[in-house]
């Protein structure tokens, strides 16, 4: 690392390590309960695990991409944060809120919007959480020496991310404009402002592993996030089909969303290009992995598989299904998780100035929680067709089909449990580098780790 | 070749103009939601029902609107497919009217909460959703036995059509939990039928079948209903 103060970082990842686990603890408790062992029940219903594993995943995420703000900013803006002391009480205050939040849960305390379960008073609390946050990171952005489009970028993903809040605090009476504003929260961000922070980490990380012109790799960048939303903010139309909203919302969500593929298909083609014609050999192999890796499972996940169910007339039958938990996923595992673990992954030797690059564990870690994962996906198509067929073609009542598809959640625990075994390699790897060091502080380039292809024709 | 200043551009204008077309759209919206779904009648108790169904987080195993999570049933149209007297007696003791099957909490509502949740339910069925849920295309009557019997032409009592159909099924008409009802008062006396609907668990122990609360008037009414059919 560069700047002293990126070691604040390590400390984001390190939660997120923590909260991915807990995660994954609930992705199994309810696994359980669908096959039947529901011994759980008294203590954590499946409401409380569905929305601790949710929220989970929203909070590691966001620490992750908090993480990568702290450890990316100070490198593009040229100056170190603008103050650590801030960053630590805003970190530990945000695991504060995320510890009360979920406890709530478990004593049936909620707001109980899908994915905005959290109580109104914690809202609060989140919203000042990321204004610290923000204001920090925009100190340092404002009082650095230079501005990239990587760093304007992602500031802006994140501020966007922080309005994109409110809307969902506003209450309503009624269902349908309740749910109507709640998406503009949901969609907004996964299908929108977080592909602004997931590009510009995609880009640093390209611009770093690579070392293609950065001229080249921002103007891509510009172009992928350009489709983003030429696509995605009208494709919010795909969540206005069935729920008490005017007919052209069919009409709208179709086409948009229909398009919305294009942005993660710019994305995966931009980074394979880019890795062709890498002008460097990164040591640093894991995180290349992760990084064409996410770029590619994004496409997949996200792209493609949202595309199956995101027609009106497919729609209409997969709404409400296991199909969704399908999609959902792996998009959230290809667009999100796995940018976090790559830019985790590219920063831990920096960080620690430990040369753990390529061994067998990292290596592992990617390949067999990437086959879970896609086992996972799998278990919940064949579970989620299924379930249209039998219980919305058929008409066939919602348990009795639920019975009948039990027998592929036997599958989706055993896929859960090869991909828990890789993140338990991942964070195996996570603990060895240990902790940040003072002693490494120098940029990479100057490092005799990189080798540059040219020098060596 | 795009330029980068092109590419900014593009990405600038087309975020803009994006924005500005789903504002558009969205006021266009809030002045045809409350025609499409009744606003009008959004009354108090529907408005503290909403309020009851998102402090117990129901969304979290239920959907409702096809939104949720879907470990529990689609509520959209519970309320004709159910009824408010089955939803009473439900509600009450969850696992009781489905023993040893998934579980839903206990949430010792009131009776005012109760009526709360199902007017709530009842505003949620009348939304025009465009369609949604859809009609199963595919549906066949697979319960549709032939009965020698045509039962169709004896009136139901009231309870029996609320609650008892909700889980058995008259000439192939009705729920699918419990066995088809056809034919019954040939199977058994009057005497076993009362004795069976009082307390199910003690004639046969395990039953699925629930303890209903039925006054004896409900009761006598009934069996006299099962025996003719």
């Amino acid at each position: 690392m560069k700047y002293k103060s990126q070691k604040v970082a390590y400390w984001f990842f390190a939660t997120c390590m923590l909260l991915l686990s807990l995660q994954i603890i609930y992705g199994f408790i309810m696994g359980f309960a669908r096959i039947g062992y529901d011994g759980l029940h008294e203590f954590i219903p499946f409401n409380a695990a569905r929305a601790t594993h949710t929220n989970l995943l929203v909070v590691w995420l966001l620490t992750g991409f908090m993480g990568a703000a702290h450890f990316i900013i100070p490198d593009e803006s040229g100056r170190e944060i603008y103050s650590v002391k801030l960053a630590y009480i805003q970190l530990v205050s945000l695991i504060v809120v995320g510890v009360t939040a979920i406890i709530g849960f478990h004593l049936n305390w909620w707001e109980g919007r899908k994915f905005l379960e959290i109580p109104r008073p914690l809202d609060f609390l989140v919203v000042i959480n990321v204004l610290t946050f923000l204001f920090n990171i925009g100190m340092t952005v404002w009082k650095g020496k230079k501005f990239s489009t990587t760093g304007i970028v992602l500031y802006l993903g994140l501020l966007a991310a922080a309005l994109l809040y409110l809307p969902g605090m506003i209450y309503f009476h009624n269902q349908t404009l309740d749910s109507y504003f709640r998406w503009w929260v949901v969609h907004l961000w996964v299908e929108g402002v977080w592909e602004l922070i997931m590009g510009s980490i995609l880009s640093y990380l390209l611009i770093k592993l690579t070392g293609v012109d950065r001229e080249v790799i921002e103007k891509w960048l510009y172009v992928i996030v350009g489709l983003t939303f030429l696509s995605g903010i009208l494709g919010t139309g795909h969540h206005y089909y069935f729920i008490g909203t005017p007919k052209y919302w069919l009409w709208i969500g179709g086409i948009f969303s229909a398009l919305e593929p294009l942005a993660f298909l710019g994305m995966a083609l931009f980074a394979i290009n880019m890795y062709r014609k890498s002008g460097r050999v990164h040591p640093n192999k894991a995180s290349l992995y992760w990084t064409i890796g996410c770029a590619i499972m994004s496409f997949v996940g996200a792209g493609f598989l949202g595309f199956a169910h995101t027609l009106p007339q497919v729609n209409l039958y997969t709404h409400g299904t296991l199909v969704t938990a399908m999609h959902g996923h792996l998009a959230f595992w290809g667009a999100y998780a796995m940018i976090v673990l790559a830019i985790i992954s590219y920063a831990l030797p920096l960080l620690t100035g430990r040369k753990l690059w390529n061994n067998m564990t990292s290596l592992l870690a990617f390949w067999i929680s990437n086959i879970g994962m896609l086992g996972m996906t799998g278990a919940f198509a064949v579970a989620g067709i299924a379930q249209v067929y039998l219980e919305r073609k058929l008409g066939m009542d919602f348990m009795v089909v639920q019975r009948e598809i039990e027998v592929h959640f036997i599958g989706l625990l055993f896929a859960a449990t090869l991909f828990t075994i890789g993140i338990i390699l991942y964070i195996y790897n996570f603990i060895k580098f240990g902790i940040p060091s003072d002693e490494v502080l120098l940029p990479e380039d100057s490092s005799d780790d990189l080798q540059f292809l040219n020098e060596n024709a | 070749m795009l330029s980068k200043s092109q590419a900014k551009l593009f990405f600038i204008s087309g975020t803009l103009l994006f924005t500005v077309l789903l504002l558009i759209l969205t006021v266009d919206t809030l002045r045809q939601v409350p025609i499409q779904t009744r606003e009008s009648n959004l009354s108090e108790e529907v408005k503290r029902g909403k309020l009851l169904w998102d402090k117990n987080n129901c969304m979290g195993c239920h959907t409702i609107m096809g939104e949720g999570a879907y470990y529990a049933p689609e509520l959209t149209k519970v309320y004709d497919r159910r009824g408010p007297e089955w939803m009473k007696v439900f509600i009450k003791d969850p696992q009781a009217m489905f023993p040893g099957e998934r579980k839903m909490t206990k949430y010792n509502f009131t009776d005012a909460e109760i009526n709360d949740l199902i007017a709530f339910f009842k505003w949620i069925g009348e939304v025009d959703l465009n369609g949604f849920p859809a009609k199963p295309t595919l549906a066949v009557s697979i319960n549709s036995l032939p009965t020698s019997v045509d039962n169709s032409s004896i009136p139901q009592p009231a309870k029996f059509k609320s609650l008892c159909m909700a889980c058995h099924s008259l000439s192939g008409v009705g729920g699918k939990v419990g066995p088809a009802l056809d034919g019954v008062g040939r199977k058994f006396n009057s005497e076993y039928l009362h004795k069976w609907i009082s307390n199910p668990s003690e004639v046969k122990p395990g039953t699925a079948m629930p303890k209903l609360e039925l006054t004896e008037e409900e009761k006598n009414e009934i069996v006299k209903f099962l025996g003719a059919i």
